[in-house]
């Protein structure tokens, strides 16, 4: 009868292990997560607020951020920026989401193929994109070539307009939408699209009664996926980019290389961070949900 | 209200034909099931009444009009799912009232609709749950439900309840089959299960290879199947290989009358086996007895060794290895030169020639 006595000997030591071994995974990413970005952060934080007073002291101040507030130049940057993130990742969401579907739902060899073109672009370098993009798009690039070679008028190119890193972000940024998009759809079964076409429902009704509800964290998590790389962006807005406005990218790289201005450039990424960090909120509370509702739900 | 025709329906992916040609009328209120092993293209056939498959050929006719290219969301049909069919994130209400609210029917009229409808199913009081809070068989009842509420010409049911336990199974049944009867609702019904079809419906269809083997009624196909595939499906049925000369089978050591000559099956129902004496001149070896309490089933080996199940009443009482004698009341034969069966009854077995044999 031993057997049966011994697993309730050896619970509590099991449970005691079982609850130390988690914390130490656990504390391993937390502590250099602290040590290499959350110190830093909180001290450039800091550091922002902190402007030289008299006598080499140095006091409590929020002249940094009225600074930039009140530069037009820096708050042009910082608008061009907030438009160029809502763009994109509004194109990214129209395009990848009836994409995401199709792959979804579709069936034999053409989806597959297609999936495979979308991937692709997750393979291909930033910098490789600019340069294709100029060679294409750019002033005499070969869509300008074509168009005078049959007689049309000439493109405005969308090179150096603020349409140009929207066109480069969003073909860097399809892939990884269309996969988050898919993993969402996960949660919609072809009975249940089914069904909702048995009672009666085109694929509007569908799409908007049974399809994006079962997706609303995935689609939060795509918007705060893509909200966070492309406000933050550097090669693309860089390279494809007008020189004014620019994005938060490279204006932080200018003002802190060019200028030397470290103090506006740590304001500047203090910005940055604060946009990103809502988003990066919105991220966690969706994940959040869905697992406490996973965990609530259970089956179906 | 409504009577479906099938007319040389046909389904092919590729390579593969899933449905071959499959013609069907079904009467108004009628509840018929297909039936057949799996990948006989029973869903197949159902998924294109329903208007989720195209066909590659042949039309579905419901009350004379051809919908065969009508898109399943203008179909007068309505199906029930396997599973995982539930809108997760919708109430019982919510599922169920969805499509009365696609059509735009007024509020207090889909409040009354829904509310009597899951009274059907027995659910009433259960339209502010959410389907995972449900059981397997009470989500199973909130999709019937969810097609019940639209009054459909056409019910379809895919195997509604595989995944459910056996009780529970014979219970569903049971009340899906009132539930069709109270509304005079002509429907479908996929299953591999033959219990479920010998007690469900007005009339079955064997399904192979996406070909219709037979249609009729429970009985008539237990009792008359067409073909040893049938007879095989519906049933216990010992089935012997064996071959025909003289006008006798011979089959696994039993020696029977039979017309025509060449390889044949020899099929005998193990209620048509009588067991007659014991001793060392019989014809069987018992190898195990089960006893079910409403009867006894034997499983014996024949003299060449194939086995042979026989069914007694309760009481009877044999041991391993013991000899029995036995008498075969009633059994077909399946010739394959022959198109149709011959059945044969009330004929004794032996295995010493000139014994009297009468058959029909
Ligand atoms: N979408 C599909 N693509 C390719 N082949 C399919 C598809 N659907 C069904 N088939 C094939 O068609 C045949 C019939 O399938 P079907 O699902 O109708 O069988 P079934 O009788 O319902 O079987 P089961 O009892 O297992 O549900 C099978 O060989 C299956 O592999
Ligand atoms: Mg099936």
């Amino acid at each position: 009868m031993h057997e049966a006595a011994s697993p309730l000997s050896r619970t509590p030591a099991v449970s005691a292990r079982s609850r130390v071994l988690p914390l130490l995974l656990v504390a391993t990413p937390v502590l250099l997560a602290l040590w290499l970005v959350i110190w830093p952060a909180a001290e450039a934080v800091i550091l922002t607020f902190l402007v030289p007073g008299e006598g080499g002291t140095e006091v409590w101040s929020t002249a940094n951020y009225a600074r930039f507030f009140g530069d037009s130049y820096s708050v042009n940057n910082f608008t061009n920026t907030l438009w160029t993130t809502a763009v994109t990742t509004t194109i990214l969401l129209v395009i990848g989401l009836p994409l995401a579907i199709y792959l979804r739902f579709a069936k034999g060899q053409l989806p597959a193929t297609v999936q495979s073109l979308v991937m692709f672009p997750m393979f291909v370098p930033s910098i490789i994109v600019a340069y294709a993009f100029i060679r294409t798009l750019g002033p005499n690039g070969t869509v300008d070539i074509f168009l005078h070679a049959v007689g049309l008028p000439r493109m405005r190119t969308p090179y150096l307009t603020p349409w140009g890193p929207v066109i480069g972000l969003v073909w860097d940024g399809l892939p990884l939408t269309v996969l988050l998009l898919l993993s969402g759809l996960g949660n919609v079964t072809r009975p249940a699209v089914d069904a909702a076409r048995d009672v009666g429902a085109g694929w509007l009704a569908i799409l908007v009664y049974i399809i994006l509800p079962r997706m609303r964290s995935s689609l939060l998590v795509t918007l705060s996926f893509n909200v966070l790389g492309i406000f933050s962006s550097f090669t693309l807005p860089y390279l494809l980019g007008p020189a004014a406005p620019e994005m938060m990218g490279p204006f932080m790289q200018r003002t802190f290389g060019d200028l030397q201005d470290v103090g506006m450039a740590r304001t500047q990424a203090v910005i940055t961070f604060a946009v990103c960090l809502l988003f990066g909120a919105l991220y966690v509370w969706s994940i959040a949900k869905g697992r406490t509702k996973s965990a609530a739900g259970g089956k179906s | 209200m409504a009577r479906l025709d099938l007319d040389l329906l046909g389904k092919s992916f590729g390579d593969t034909t899933a449905v071959a040609g499959v013609s069907l009328n079904v009467g108004d209120g009628e509840l018929v099931s297909l039936l057949g092993p799996s990948g006989s293209g029973k869903s197949t056939v159902l998924r294109m009444i329903g208007g989720f498959e195209r066909p590659s050929s042949g039309r579905v006719l419901i009350d004379g009009v051809d919908v065969t290219h009508v898109p399943p969301e203008r179909r007068p049909t309505g199906m029930v799912f396997q599973s995982h069919a539930l809108w997760s994130h919708m109430t019982v209400f919510g599922n169920v009232s969805f499509g009365l609210r696609l059509r735009r029917v007024p509020r207090e009229e889909i409040a009354k609709r829904v509310e009597a409808t899951l009274e059907l199913v027995g659910l009433a009081g259960y339209g502010e749950r959410l389907p995972n809070q449900l059981s397997g068989g009470q989500q199973q009842r909130v999709a019937l439900a969810r097609s019940l509420v639209l009054e459909p010409k056409i019910l379809l049911l895919d195997e509604p309840f595989a995944s459910l336990d056996q009780h529970l199974r014979e219970r569903l049944r049971d009340e899906v089959r009132d539930i069709q009867k109270r509304l005079g609702i002509t429907a479908l019904f996929v299953t591999h299960g033959q219990d479920e079809a010998l007690a469900l419906a007005d009339r079955i269809v064997v399904m192979r290879d996406g070909r219709i083997e037979q249609v009729g009624q429970p009985g008539d196909i237990y009792a008359a199947p067409r073909t040893a595939f049938v007879a095989g499906f519906i049933g216990a049925m010992n089935m012997l290989e064996g071959a025909i000369t003289d006008g006798r089978i011979l089959a696994g050591g039993l020696h029977l009358a039979a017309a025509g000559s060449g390889p044949a099956h020899l099929a005998i129902r193990p209620e048509d086996i009588e067991i007659t004496d014991s001793g060392e001149d019989g014809h069987v070896t018992v190898r195990r007895m089960i006893d079910f309490g409403s009867h006894v089933v034997i499983d014996s080996s024949l003299a060449d060794g194939s086995h042979l199940r026989l069914q007694t009443t309760k009481g009877v009482r044999v041991g391993e290895g013991e000899r029995l004698g036995v008498r075969v009341r009633h059994y077909m034969v399946f010739a394959e030169a022959l198109r149709d069966p011959i059945r044969y009854r009330g004929a004794g077995v032996d295995m010493l020639p000139n014994m009297e044999l009468n058959y029909a």
